[in-house]
């Protein structure tokens, strides 16, 4: 008999430390009556910085709760958690992506225009708002290191073509089979093919290409390792990647049930340039800071934006 | 950041980002928790179940045993499709894991109490809930609390992966540590608490265990 006793206070004392850890719980887990904003980022750091900015402000400014799903592998996921109402507000969302890969229309290089077309189509197709560009665009490019460079001569893409057979290249694995602008259209445009092609977390490239395992990899234009490695990013002179403003979307329902939302998340318009986000992002890659301290304190450094406050 | 070592670079980290990796370590603690909770909720009462069953006991346990061969990441998708995406998942992950092992030492523990005690239990006129109660349960406590001990090491573990499906927990710490420049200290900083948790968590239900044991088999 006392050892049923003694079972049922061991349990006792468990769910006890349980409750007390749930109630320290910034968000805890089953919290159904008051629904949290949920937002959606990728495994990039750049995507991580902005939703943890983006969960910043919205939890610093409003009582919401908000949830921050993490980790999603491509924006075809993102997109997917949003239609399925899985999340409500997608943290980086890039036109140029969208424009081909979601919305399958024709890619164009001026970046207004396909900021209008990717908005007004979302509005009208998913009921969704994409909100004005964060202020910086990020974009795929070839990088080799400056010793690569000095070798071939190497300026530009179309530089690359000569010598590409004798290279091999770490892409972007969502890039390869991407519809658009992926590496099939690349060939076509540019006519070359590099000697193998190794597809890897985007997040490895920076440091493939620094130990030498890649001769040229595809990165992102605004990643903080760029400075960190000193590497040398190539021009796309032939146009072939679409500008990828980077914005917020936000499902339209959300936007309605949280009136307060709306005007919180256009604080950041225009906020974020592209020098701005390298830092960020380089804080992140490179001083072992997390998204949510290095989120936290720019924000507090712009005093969350809030109208009037002292820049 | 490149002058510092390895494991400087880890204490530079926890220095830093203290808070957050205490929240994503009760986030990654409670969501193990819950699903093994809610797992034992089931198990023990379906367990205890087919131990007086025990033509049923095949069919639960082999059920059981097929979900327990499903690779994590491949459970973890396949409830994706059906919850989404989230912690509801990882949870639902951790509770189908759980199953076997629960209910597998429950229906051994109820197994080994000798016939002979439940006879003379019998004799002494008591009901079946009786026995239940004041027989079978006590001398099998132990062994349930092994299974849970069990389910409860192999959750901290699939929690980690859940960072997959966008649950956080410091399976987070682990991804951002692959993507990262120099990402060793990261790497480090996310697999060395869990690690520790499942240790701290098999060391204080071990010590419980112990002391459930029935004094006959007590050494």
């Amino acid at each position: 008999m006392s050892k049923i006793r003694h079972f049922i206070y061991c349990c006792g004392l468990l769910l006890g430390s349980l409750l007390l850890l749930s109630s320290c719980h910034s968000n805890g887990l089953g919290t159904r009556q008051s629904q949290p904003v949920r937002i959606s980022s990728l495994s990039t750091t750049e995507s991580q910085v902005l939703a943890n900015i983006l969960s910043e402000l919205i939890t610093h400014e409003t009582h919401h709760k908000v949830t921050l799903i993490n980790n999603l592998g491509s924006s075809t996921v993102t997109h997917e958690s949003l239609i399925r109402g899985d999340a409500d507000i997608a943290a980086s969302r890039y036109a140029g992506t969208e424009l081909t890969g979601t919305l399958k229309m024709k890619p164009t290089k001026d970046s207004k225009k396909a900021q209008q077309i990717v908005k007004k189509a979302f509005r009208e197709r998913y009921d969704q708002k994409w909100f004005p560009s964060y202020g910086f665009a990020d974009t795929y490019a070839f990088m080799v290191t400056q010793e690569t460079a000095q070798k071939y001569h190497l300026e530009t893409f179309s530089d690359l073509g000569k010598v590409a057979a004798k290279l091999t290249a770490g892409v972007d694995s969502v890039w390869v089979n991407h519809e658009g602008d992926g590496y099939p259209a690349f060939k076509h445009t540019y006519g070359y093919d590099f000697k193998k092609v190794a597809p890897m977390q985007i997040g490895l490239v920076y440091s493939a290409l620094a130990a030498g395992k890649m001769d040229v990899v595809l990165g992102y234009s605004t990643d903080g390792r760029i400075k960190s490695y000193d590497l040398k990013v190539l021009k796309d002179d032939r146009h072939f990647f679409p500008p990828y403003d980077a914005s917020v979307v936000a499902t339209n329902q959300i936007l309605k049930q949280q009136p307060d939302l709306a005007p919180l998340l256009h604080r950041l318009d225009g906020k974020i340039n592209l020098d701005t986000m390298q830092t960020l992002n380089f804080k992140v890659d490179n001083d072992l800071l997390e998204p949510a301290v290095v989120a936290q304190q720019f924000l507090q450094e712009h005093h969350y934006f809030r109208k009037g406050a002292a820049k | 950041m490149t002058d510092l070592n390895t494991w400087q670079q880890l204490i530079y980290y926890f220095q830093h980002n203290g808070s957050y990796v205490l929240r994503q370590f009760s986030q990654h603690f409670l969501i193990s928790i819950y699903g093994v909770l809610i797992a034992a909720l089931l198990g023990i009462p379906l367990g205890i179940f087919i131990a007086h069953r025990k033509k049923l006991s095949h069919v639960i346990i082999g059920i059981a045993n097929v979900i327990q061969t499903v690779p994590s990441l491949a459970m973890l998708s396949i409830i994706m499709l059906g919850l989404g995406l989230g912690t509801r998942t990882v949870i639902a992950t951790v509770f189908l894991y759980s199953l076997l092992p629960i209910i597998k030492n429950t229906y051994t523990g109820m197994e080994n109490v000798s016939d002979n005690i439940i006879d003379s239990g019998i004799g002494m006129g008591m009901t079946n809930w009786q026995l239940l109660r004041l027989v079978e349960l006590p001398l099998s406590l132990a062994v349930i609390m092994a299974g849970i001990r069990n389910a409860l090491v192999v959750a901290i573990g699939i929690t980690a992966i859940g960072a997959f499906v966008g649950a956080g927990g410091l399976g987070d710490i682990i991804i951002r540590g692959t993507n990262a420049t120099n990402g060793g200290a990261l790497i480090l900083a996310g697999a060395l608490p869990t690690a520790l948790t499942a240790i701290i968590a098999d060391l204080t239900l071990g010590f419980i265990q112990r002391h459930l044991e029935a004094p006959q088999t007590r050494s």
